[in-house]
């Protein structure tokens, strides 16, 4: 019979060999994830929303194969969707990604005037110095949680 | 020339090529878009977010930022509201001289106290200006903005308004100097906002 002592590390290594496959070689490394500055706008929610967020982060895929970002949650936001910015003529449009394409060995940059995550409809004030957390769920390496700094 | 810079979308495409290219050509003292000769802004008449009538002749002495979008735009509108508040800042005893005003192109959404409360966000001296859709318009038309309001299928928001992202800088007499495109450096805002409260020599 096994000792208590002998038995948590038996138990945290079955667990390490049975998580998720995607978990144990996840090749995108999230970088320098932040938010911009907002606050909620009260008063006229029913009919306006909240106020509404960005956030910016650089995606590297080290691994050998093609991966895409599919989705974002965060609780400081009713809802969360991938965006991008690009200029026709002469105005700045928007329009929904569905998948961010991370082609292997390269990275992307979610930026100001470029791709975004968004955040609709604020829960709360996003002040400088504080910060959110959001969960990226990629096409092959899951769900990976980031911390967004609000600047 | 101010017909000319109302007729429209191509108008405002070649109005800008024009100021850019003169920037660059003559090496001009401003390092956004210039505007050679300098021309008279033209007046607009809105409400502003502080509850007053918005003239842009209240702000004579004042180098004026005038840009157009609205509080439920998440990337553009709050990117040059922070670059715009980080120069004021930066213009340290000289940033009460830089007046930012920000013109909704939402009406329907924004009204004077959410424009208030959004633009504190950035800075507490931020005017928002709305109006009726017809005081609006004549605005944008005015100074060549663009806007298409446009549904977004697969987003849970109701509408978005595209729209002219760039910044007029309008100096103490009122004239029309520089045109910032979306993305210019704060250094730059911050550049061209100190040469335009340095007394005039060649206007």
């Amino acid at each position: 019979m096994l000792s208590s002592g002998l038995r948590v590390p038996a138990i945290a290594i079955l667990l390490s060999i049975c998580a998720p496959a995607h978990s144990a070689d996840a090749t995108i490394r999230v970088e320098g994830a932040w938010a911009r500055r907002a606050v909620m706008l009260k008063g006229s929610e029913a009919t306006a929303g909240t106020g509404n967020g960005a956030v910016y982060v650089a995606l590297v895929n080290t691994g050998r194969k093609a991966d895409a970002l599919l989705a974002v949650t965060s609780d400081a936001a009713t809802a969360v969707e991938i965006h991008e910015t690009y200029q026709e003529g002469g105005m700045s449009k928007m329009r929904p990604v569905s998948r961010l394409e991370l082609r292997p060995g390269t990275s992307v940059e979610l930026k100001p005037g470029g791709h975004h995550i968004m955040l609709l409809n604020l829960t709360r004030d996003l002040k400088p110095g504080e910060a959110i957390q959001l969960t990226l769920d990629f096409e092959d390496a899951g769900k990976i949680p980031v911390t967004a700094q609000i600047r | 020339m101010l017909e000319w810079l109302t007729r429209g979308r191509t108008r405002v495409c070649t109005l800008l090529a024009i100021a850019l290219a003169a920037g660059v050509a003559t090496g001009a003292d401003l390092r956004s878009g210039t505007f050679k000769p300098a021309r008279a802004a033209p007046e607009i008449s809105l409400r502003a977010s502080d509850g007053n009538d918005l003239k842009l002749t209240r702000y004579r002495g004042k180098v004026v930022a005038l840009g157009f979008g609205y509080t439920s735009c998440p990337d553009v509108c709050p990117s040059t509201l922070f670059d715009l508040a980080q120069a004021r800042a930066k213009l340290g005893a000289a940033g009460k001289d830089l007046q930012v005003v920000y013109v909704t192109v939402d009406p329907e959404r924004d009204n004077a106290q959410r424009l208030k409360a959004y633009l504190a966000g950035f800075d507490p001296t931020f005017i928002g200006a709305t109006g009726t859709p017809e005081q609006l318009a004549a605005a944008r038309k005015a100074y060549g903005i663009v806007i298409s309001r446009e549904n977004v299928p697969g987003s849970a928001s109701a509408y978005w308004v595209h729209h002219s992202s760039f910044v007029y800088l309008i100096d103490g007499a009122g004239n029309i100097r520089a045109l910032l495109p979306f993305g210019v450096t704060v250094d730059d805002i911050v550049h061209d906002v100190k040469a335009l409260l340095e007394p005039c020599t060649q206007c």
